[in-house]
């Protein structure tokens, strides 16, 4: 017998040892599995432009914070290349998701707002309370501490002017021309003067603090509207005819559209455009003079529930402080963890069966199990081999990684085959001498296999190197499986097949 | 074992090996000037919800969701060994949270999964497909000249590939498989795939020069069809046994490839060779 032989054989050797360091790993370390396998939530934010690496870890940084603010165990937020983030979340309800991208997306810009006189920004918050909800009218209320600075600058715009209106804003729409109704731009200038109409009407107060420009919108020709949004960042249409914004941004201006919710009022809609919270009067005993650190902002919603998620969204973006860069949502991956499991399974039984498959096939062109266990078994620990490695780097196994650990035994397979074929082929030429024979045509089967690796690997690393997608799983584990093929598992399987097929003829 | 058809093969004339792929990549091509295919929510952005579990009417749950929530949806059912299901297609902009919530009241006990793309985030994901396979065929040319240095069986390996890739996207734009990260990467892998088998045919005719051409190509198309039939068993118990749909796609479009590749290398290729070397060999 061989045997001895071959287990001493360094190729074979050095397949074993891989085979059982790659056990060793996966026991020790465990297999990571991505979302798609998991179960869970993947959001892809986008930055508004392409970032530094400080500025990237400060907003990796404040998302983590908010999200786990938001009571949220378990979030990875990982960076993508220089302008995405990846946020993952393990399983959560369908609300909870929808709550975190508001999060998100809010860029958590801050101002304080007096007679058109901005008197606290984010900077200024010193401290965010405990929200809480009213629980019969679902009023929500998020106190905090300002400044005694900005308290101060407060104290003295509001002198003697009891009953106006205190604004606050989150991420308003800056420097930007509001499109707005006839009866939307009556509200406006009518219904956001708390108790005090002699002063500023709110039209005026955005004007003045952020440069806001609000424009009753009576069918002017689109060249208007774009020279009246000349100097402008953005154009908000609310409650406007929507085929403007297609048409406003053929000329390339930005335009957001604020659309009316079920049950929503003119001031609710105006409000949401705004980022508004309030109006709020300013009681009598704050026209004194005297400095008043502790604030709110209160707003109310329909329900005990939507309460809540807006009241703790609004206490985490005050709290956390703003976003150095506007970001983005671009997109939301959700799998419920029961069907992640359905498709673990799924991908494990297809795995076997493609072994066996493969098997049954070799088998079936050669009729010699000879060949058919020796090809099966190679590729099994081809796969053992690139799950250890997984396994040691901690990679995330998702299903398109999956995918190439199924696309590398194929081209492993076939190039087995070629290596059996070439040696039958020397077989059955007796009038070659027999060990150049083999030599010969060992080469000419490691010729064909490294010219395809090679081609593989290239076309491969490109995937890799310009998708920032799930997709680089793919291309990692093809790459990967390639390599370990050319050099471990093939050089061992043309020994192991030399040495049972040249047994038979004795 | 050796079917009959591969010694039809080894005896068929080189011209016609050469013309019948031609124009079966002809018409694709026109295929694919009629009927491009789809593209993926991944790559036009848009919003899909699927419901596995669920065995129903898809016009009926388009018009409940289309109803309830006041959006155009377009929904499609599908059937796999784990038990069927059905897609449920939104424009983007719409919320998925809100569509699982009305199919969670009609279907409470199916599993769901959602998938939301916003159209700028699409229109990267489309360059970069487009850099990906371009670069990567551009990789591929190269590393083939380098191990071959011969002009014209070459230039055939690759445009093999080519035609591999674009047979297979016709077939995906006829069966209406979207085009999408997952087949891009399918339709990269062909790459992988195409150029092993023509480097095996190129490398027998070219470099064995002990047998007769004939010889040579037989015993290179057994091979050949031994690994095409090992990987095509492997790709189609994937297809049947998963129902995650970037593994479908996958094997789908990769079965596609591995048989156009089958007439590619095994005829076309075939084919230029002989008529390469048997003019080499008049010169």
């Amino acid at each position: 017998m061989k045997w001895k032989n071959l287990l001493l054989n360094w190729r074979v050797l050095l397949l074993l040892i891989f085979v059982i360091g790659s056990f060793a790993s996966i026991i020790a370390y465990g297999l990571t599995f991505g979302l798609d396998i998991s179960g869970g939530t993947a959001i892809t934010v986008r930055l508004e432009k392409p970032v530094d690496q400080n500025t990237m870890d400060k907003v990796v940084t404040s998302l983590t914070n908010r999200i786990n603010r938001l009571g949220i165990a378990d979030v990875k937020v990982e960076p993508w290349g220089d302008q995405y983030i990846i946020v993952k979340v393990a399983n959560v309800s369908e609300d909870t998701v929808r709550g975190i991208k508001e999060t998100i997306e809010k860029q958590g810009v801050f101002y304080a707002e007096f007679e058109g006189e901005i008197f606290a920004t984010g900077e200024d918050i010193v401290q965010v309370f405990e929200y809480r909800i009213e629980p019969s009218t679902y009023r929500w209320h998020v106190p905090f501490q300002i400044s005694q600075k900005a308290a101060e600058r407060f104290a003295q715009l509001a002198l003697n002017k009891p009953g106006y209106p205190v604004d606050m804003f989150l991420d308003p729409p800056v420097n930007s021309l509001l499109l707005v109704s006839q009866e939307t731009y009556n509200v406006m200038k009518d219904e956001f003067n708390a108790q005090a109409p002699q002063a500023m009407s709110l039209p005026e107060r955005i004007k003045k603090a952020f440069n806001i420009d609000t424009v009753v919108y009576a069918n002017q020709s689109i060249d208007e509207i774009v020279d009246l949004a000349k100097d402008k960042d953005l154009v908000v249409l609310i409650g406007v005819n929507g085929n403007l914004k297609d048409e406003l941004e053929s000329r390339g201006v930005r335009v957001r559209v604020i659309e009316r919710g079920k049950d929503e009022t003119t001031y609710d809609l105006i409000t949401k455009a705004l980022g508004l919270y309030g109006p709020y009067s300013v009681g009598e005993g704050l026209t004194h003079g005297q400095a008043a650190t502790n604030v709110e902002i209160t707003g109310s919603s329909s329900n005990p529930y939507l309460a809540q998620q807006e009241a703790s969204i609004i206490s985490v973006v005050l709290a956390s402080g703003s976003l150095p860069i506007k970001v983005y949502v671009e997109g939301t991956q959700y799998i419920s963890a029961e069907l992640g499991r359905d498709f673990k399974n799924q991908v494990l039984i297809a795995g076997i069966a493609a072994l066996l498959v493969v098997g049954a096939v070799v088998y079936a062109h050669y009729r010699k199990l000879r060949i058919a266990i020796p090809v099966v078994s190679t590729s099994l620990s081809e796969v053992i081999i690139i799950l250890g490695v997984a396994a040691l780097i901690k990679w995330n196994l998702d299903l398109p990684s999956i995918a190439g650990i199924i696309a590398a035994i194929g081209t492993g397979v076939d190039q087995q085959i070629v290596i059996t074929d070439e040696l039958l082929g020397s077989q059955r030429k007796e009038r070659i001498t027999k060990r150049s024979g083999v030599l010969k045509r060992m080469g000419r089967a490691f010729f064909v296999i490294l010219a395809s690796a090679t081609t593989t690997v290239v076309a491969m690393s490109f995937l890799f190197k310009f998708f920032v997608g799930g997709l680089r799983g793919f291309a990692f584990t093809t790459i990967l499986g390639v390599l370990i093929g050319i050099s471990i598992t093939r050089p061992a399987y043309a020994e192991i097949a030399k040495m049972l097929l040249s047994e038979k003829k004795r | 074992m050796r079917p009959k058809f591969l010694k039809k093969l080894a005896e068929m004339e080189h011209k016609k090996m050469i013309m019948y792929p031609l124009i079966v990549f002809v018409v694709a091509l026109l295929i694919l000037a009629v009927k491009p295919p789809t593209l993926g929510i991944d790559l036009a952005g848009g919003v899909v919800v699927t419901a596995q579990g669920v065995s129903t009417n898809p016009d009926e749950v388009a018009k409940y969701v289309s109803d309830k929530l006041g959006i155009e949806v377009r929904v499609e059912s599908f059937t796999s060994l784990a038990g069927g299901g059905i897609n449920v297609y939104a424009p983007a902009g719409s919320s998925p949270e809100d569509i699982i919530s009305v199919l969670k009241e009609k279907f409470p006990d199916a599993k769901y999964a959602q998938s939301e793309v916003q159209p700028t985030f699409g229109e990267m994901a489309q360059k970069q497909g487009i850099k990906a396979i371009s670069y990567a065929f551009l990789g591929m040319a190269i590393v083939v000249f380098l191990f071959f240095r011969v002009l014209v069986p070459s230039f055939t390996v690759i445009f093999s590939a080519i035609s591999d890739m674009i047979i297979a996207v016709a077939l995906m734009s006829l069966v209406g498989i979207e085009l999408s990260q997952a087949t891009i990467a399918a339709l990269l892998m062909l790459i992988g795939y195409s150029v092993d088998s023509n480097i095996l045919l190129t490398t027998k005719l070219l470099k064995k020069k002990e047998d007769t051409i004939k010889e040579a190509y037989f015993s290179a198309v057994s091979t050949g069809f031994t690994m095409s039939t090992t990987t095509l068993g492997a790709l189609a118990s994937l297809w049947l046994i998963s129902t995650a749909p970037v593994i479908d796609q996958i094997a789908v479009v990769l079965v596609f490839g591995l048989l156009a590749d089958f007439m590619n290398t095994w005829v076309l290729n075939a084919g230029v060779l002989k008529w390469y070397l048997s003019r080499g060999e008049k010169q």
